[in-house]
């Protein structure tokens, strides 16, 4: 680690030769590089997300203030929830799923490499797709949940809700093709002697998100079906002009999508610490078995509580008590993995490096989403929170304090396996210091003004409504998020070219990503291991030292060693490039869509007809 | 021990932003706060609340304090070994399951006995309100009464009202934080919500807001709820009842019979231009709009119909546009119908201080004439969507019900304060006034951002002399 010259590890992408350049990456099939692109793409739409939210927060910094218009306002806090929802959150969380999950298990690749590629481009087109009309100030405008009928074409007419329902159709596409990925992967390629309950957490966690995603996500897919036939066809699913329809038929399909989508967004993140708290406290994850139960009752249960999200709807008090009980009882495992995880650092060896203090902050902010969450999950007492700043708030510190600390404890974890080289600490803690301020300063006061009266979705508001103070502190906080944005950016790039080489396992970790080099070559293992205990690497003699030498050798390609991968192909690019050509179709020339449906459908068959890899001999 | 004393004193100057912070929060006012519950259902829900608020904030610093002591006290030493590697304790592992277990039954009871306290019917004789959401306006209607209304309620304290929801459009949600909780307006159902506002909160004002995202001007739908005894709300309903009047109200005002004759409507006193916006917006909002009765403008100025019989009373028979009863007529008004919850009286926070948007002139120094108001009124676009009991023209229901328009506080669904100035710029130009409304824009020469067009005299434009008397004439409607 303190090394003073620094050439570039062996195996990171720009030692790959022959598989630099952009060709290399637009028909790659390799999930560590998938799961790069993911990486910047996810990144740069959080980004997006960001200014988004920076803007909604200037205007509502001093009331009846007027830098957008109402129209562009509903557009931004649409886009804001949109764009961190699909294209950033569950996006750097299939940084994670991508890259480590053949890791973690000992495979080579994931399932279905080039379906793989194929769920990235359609992520990226899909992300454009649904980006690109705020600049023409015609973006989606209602909401994220998009409830009918405003959505309706009786009532939102333009091409704004188009853009949507037809966005969200694929990105959905996206990430079912990636769920069935990597169940595929987890269930058949995890090594020898890697049985289910020696998994690493987070890909268990990623297991259990992925039957979330394979269950949810079709409900949200039938639901924008039915929104795209009443907008373009004339049905009368939603559209309450005609008789017959009911505006509630959509908020119960969206929310049985939307609750479970919830843990789609925090599970990822409780899987990343439950791989950073033990590696940096020097323990084994506290009630290992137990971390997975709960895990999967929250996924159980997950699909019990969605009408919580409607306690004003009216539903009646049988169905009120039902959903208020089940949302509850949520809170019992959820509330174990907060404890086991306070119980893994209790007694360690706690090192504070950036990825265990965003860790820590994970522990620390997500526990206050989670009260404010046990605050509305009681149906009376929600009639007064729901639809006001109290639950932004609530949802930001379950998404920011848990997916997003999450995410960044894994990023500063991860970086030097996936480049080779380690992120400056010292950048590293000032980042994790300004967001954790920025956090709290942004978020904490909307409890209040939640609470104080202040609706949630409003352009303005008026002055001497008791709101100023609050959202004026709110604001301040928000401004503070760039900078620290910024200092990773800077960080993040210089220390990929420049930073200390990592070697195979800098943070002494237990798992078997760590027993390879850093970046793994494009082979993973040269050798499969036989896995025999959960931190292989903690229970030294079980280790098998034949796999771990044959594994830290480095500089030998896929071909000196005898390994079959995969062509590189870019046919997947090709499908997903006509499947977004057929979809604009729908909404500028029809002609369009045959062009696309041709495109698709020839690359397609291409595709299936060419073999994946060379023949084995 | 130096990082601990660089701790402490972070600790200490959070300790003090945040010491500083609650200082000036409790200085400002908090008039939509949900924590200080005026009615029954309020209580039950605060009940719930402060149950909630309590168990959380117990779990909240048990947690935190758990997580910093254990964060602190394991810090890695130098030299130290590897811990050791406790792999779980099924003991803890149940006692934490338990334990929140348990609390949560100290929640989930009574939460169930909650809501079905309040979800039960309403009582029986109680007061029917039916609130249609509009985008983006309330409608309300009082059955029993025959009376109807937009965006101001008034409500007898004391007595349980039950409101019954329903959308004309798209889904609303109907709020008035200080009175209880919220309920979504749907479309194609109908919904209830009820409470009983306390007998303390009689001669009080209450903001309301829609809650649920429904389009382009989804935070400009406010309302605004006023508690006033039974009495002044009988006298309130009485005066609701007649049809529309030129300033007076009162026995003496004959309920049937042809358009009342107006009198000289109140002078238009609109910003003096575009720079002064703002001036023009205090002014208005203070109610200091100028009389013109006094100084001499055009128009008659012996009202046709008999004067109240307490003048005095009625300041608003004197023709002062922003003009309303005074306390003291307040209280003597509860005897006879009419009576109108005293704009002195009305708190500022539930006067609209939205300013005018940039770029709206009115012509300075214009008197409107009411009578001529109503004319125009009635033969231009304005009766397509409105409706004046009384008058027989204005028979539109697409818009809010303005037979007593005079008597509100505010326009718009409680985006500017209800005066001469902004109400004639509002006929103007709404849609620049208004994100989206959809009142057309009626100025002469304004541009129509749905039409794409000039407005025109063939088209149905109106100039500021006639908008002027359309102002008189409707800040008469008392």
């Amino acid at each position: 680690m303190a090394t003073t010259a620094r050439p570039a590890p062996e195996h990171s992408p720009d030692a790959y030769g022959e598989h630099s350049g952009l060709w290399s990456w637009l028909s790659t099939v390799d999930h560590k590089r998938i799961g790069i692109l993911y990486l910047y793409t996810a990144l740069f739409f959080f980004m997006f997300g960001g200014v988004e939210a920076i803007i909604i927060r200037a205007q509502l910094g001093a009331p009846n203030q007027h830098l957008v218009s109402a129209e562009f306002y509903n557009q931004l806090f649409t886009m804001h929830g949109t764009t961190m929802i699909f294209l950033a959150i569950m996006p750097l969380s299939a940084v994670f799923f991508n890259f480590l999950i053949p890791l973690q298990i000992g495979a080579r690749d994931v399932a279905f490499p080039r379906l793989n590629a194929f769920s990235y481009w359609v992520y990226l087109f899909g992300g454009i797709f649904i980006t690109i009309p705020i600049f023409f100030a015609v973006a989606p405008n209602g909401g994220w949940f998009g409830y009918a009928p405003l959505t309706t074409r009786a009532y939102s007419p333009g091409i704004n809700i188009d853009f949507w329902v037809i966005g969200l159709q694929i990105l959905g596409i996206s990430s079912l093709a990636a769920a069935f990925n990597f169940l595929t992967t987890i269930i058949n390629l995890r090594a020898p002697g890697m049985t289910l309950m020696r998994m690493p957490m987070f890909t268990w966690m990623a297991f259990i998100v992925q039957v979330l995603l394979v269950l949810a996500f079709p409900v949200i897919t039938i639901a924008l079906v039915f929104l795209l036939f009443d907008r373009f066809f004339g049905t009368n699913f939603y559209n309450t002009v005609s008789a017959g329809a009911d505006p509630l038929l959509w908020q119960h399909l969206f929310w049985i999508f939307g609750h479970p989508e919830v843990y789609i967004l925090v599970l990822p993140a409780f899987g990343l610490v439950s791989e950073v708290l033990p590696t940096y406290s020097k323990k084994p994850l506290f009630g290992y078995p137990v971390m997975v139960y709960s895990g999967i009752l929250i996924a159980v249960l997950g699909f019990g509580v969605w009408a919580h999200h409607m306690f004003a709807v009216g539903m009646g008090p049988i169905a009120d008590t039902f959903f208020g009980l089940t949302t509850m009882l949520i809170a019992i495992p959820t509330g174990v993995k907060i404890f086991n995880w306070i119980a893994t650092m209790a007694q360690g060896a706690i090192r504070y490096t950036t990825a265990m203090l965003f860790g820590i902050g994970l522990v620390a902010l997500f526990t206050i989403g989670g009260i404010s969450g046990i605050m509305h999950a009681s149906p009376p007492a929600d009639l007064q929170q729901t639809d006001t700043y109290f639950i932004v708030a609530h949802f930001h510190y379950v998404l920011f304090g848990g997916s997003i600390m999450g995410i960044f404890a894994g990023l500063y974890h991860y970086f030097p396996k996936i480049t080779g080289r380690l992120m400056d600490e010292k950048l590293g803690k000032i980042h994790f210091w300004l967001t954790f301020i920025a956090m709290n300063l942004t978020f904490f006061p909307m409890h209040f003004s939640g609470m104080l009266g202040m609706p949630r979705r409003i352009y303005t508001y008026d002055s001497g409504q008791g709101w100023d103070l609050f959202n004026a502190l709110s604001t301040a906080g928000a401004m503070i998020f760039p900078i620290a944005m910024l200092i990773f950016i800077y960080n993040f790039l210089v220390s990929r070219k420049r930073g200390e080489i990592a070697g195979s396992n800098p943070w002494g970790a237990g798992t078997l990503e760590w027993t390879i080099p850093s970046p793994p070559p494009e082979y993973n293992f040269a050798k499969i291991p036989t896995v025999t205990s959960r931190y292989p690497l903690w229970e030294g003699k079980e280790v098998d030292y034949e796999d771990a030498r044959i594994n830290s050798q480095e500089g030998k390609t896929a071909a000196d060693l005898g390994i079959i991968m995969p062509y590189s192909t870019i046919k997947p690019l090709l499908v997903a490039l006509g499947l977004i050509v057929m979809f604009c179709g729908l909404i500028s020339s029809r002609a369009l869509i045959g062009v696309g449906a041709a495109l698709m459908i020839f690359s397609l068959y291409s595709w299936l007809l060419s073999p994946l890899e060379p023949e084995h001999h | 021990m130096n990082g601990s004393a660089r701790l402490r004193r972070l600790a200490s100057y959070a300790f003090v932003a945040a010491l500083v912070v609650a200082a000036i929060s409790c200085n400002e006012a908090h008039p939509n706060s949900t924590l200080t519950p005026h009615t029954d259902l309020g209580r039950e829900i605060d009940f719930l609340w402060d149950r909630l608020l309590l168990l959380g904030t117990i779990v909240f610093i048990l947690v935190e304090v758990a997580l910093i002591y254990v964060v602190f006290r394991y810090r890695r030493r130098e030299n130290q070994g590897t811990p050791p590697q406790t792999h779980g304790s099924t003991k803890l592992e149940i006692a934490w399951t338990l334990i929140p277990a348990i609390i949560l039954v100290f929640i989930a009871v009574p939460t169930v006995r909650t809501i079905f306290i309040t979800q039960a019917q309403a009582a029986p004789g109680s007061l029917e309100i039916d609130v249609t959401g509009h985008q983006w306006w309330w409608e309300f209607r009082y059955p029993d009464y025959g009376v109807t209304t937009a965006n101001e309620i008034y409500l007898p304290v004391g007595r349980t009202v039950n409101f019954r929801l329903r959308s004309a459009d798209v889904i609303h949600s109907f709020w008035a934080p200080q009175l209880g909780g919220k309920r979504d307006v749907i479309t194609n159902r109908t919904n209830y919500i009820w409470y009983t506002p306390d007998t303390s909160i009689a001669g009080n004002v209450w903001n309301g807001f829609c809650v649920e995202f429904c389009g382009a001007s989804h935070a400009n739908m406010r309302f605004r709820v006023f508690t006033v005894t039974p009495q002044q709300f009988e006298s309130w309903v009485a005066g609701q009842k007649m049809p529309a009047r030129f300033g007076a109200v009162g026995p003496a005002a004959p309920t049937t019979g042809p358009i009342p004759p107006p009198h000289e409507g109140p002078a238009v006193t609109t910003p003096g231009g575009p720079n002064s916006p703002t001036q023009a917006a205090q002014a208005a909002a203070h109610g200091i709009a100028r009389q013109s009765s006094g100084t001499g403008a055009v128009g008659g100025t012996q009202p046709a119909i008999p004067r109240p019989q307490n003048a005095e009373a009625n300041p608003g028979a004197r023709l002062g546009a922003a003009q309303f009863p005074s306390v003291a007529a307040a209280s003597a008004a509860v005897a006879q119908p009419g009576y109108i919850f005293p704009r002195e009286k009305v708190p500022d926070y539930a006067i609209p201080h939205t300013p005018i948007p940039p770029g709206l002139k009115f012509t300075a120094g214009l008197t409107g004439n009411a009578q001529r108001g109503l004319k125009i009124f009635s033969g231009a676009a304005c009766i397509g969507c409105h409706a004046i009991a009384g008058n027989p023209m204005a028979m539109g229901t697409t818009g809010p019900n303005l037979t007593h328009v005079g008597s509100r506080i505010a326009i718009a669904a409680g985006r500017f304060p209800n005066t001469a100035a902004y109400l004639a710029l509002w006929i103007k130009n709404a849609r620049a006034m208004k994100p989206e409304v959809i009142m057309p824009t009626l100025g002469l020469d304004e541009y129509d951002p749905v039409l794409k067009a000039k407005v025109t005299s063939a088209t149905g434009g109106l100039s500021d002399q006639q908008i002027a008397d359309i102002v008189a004439y409707l800040t008469a409607l008392k």
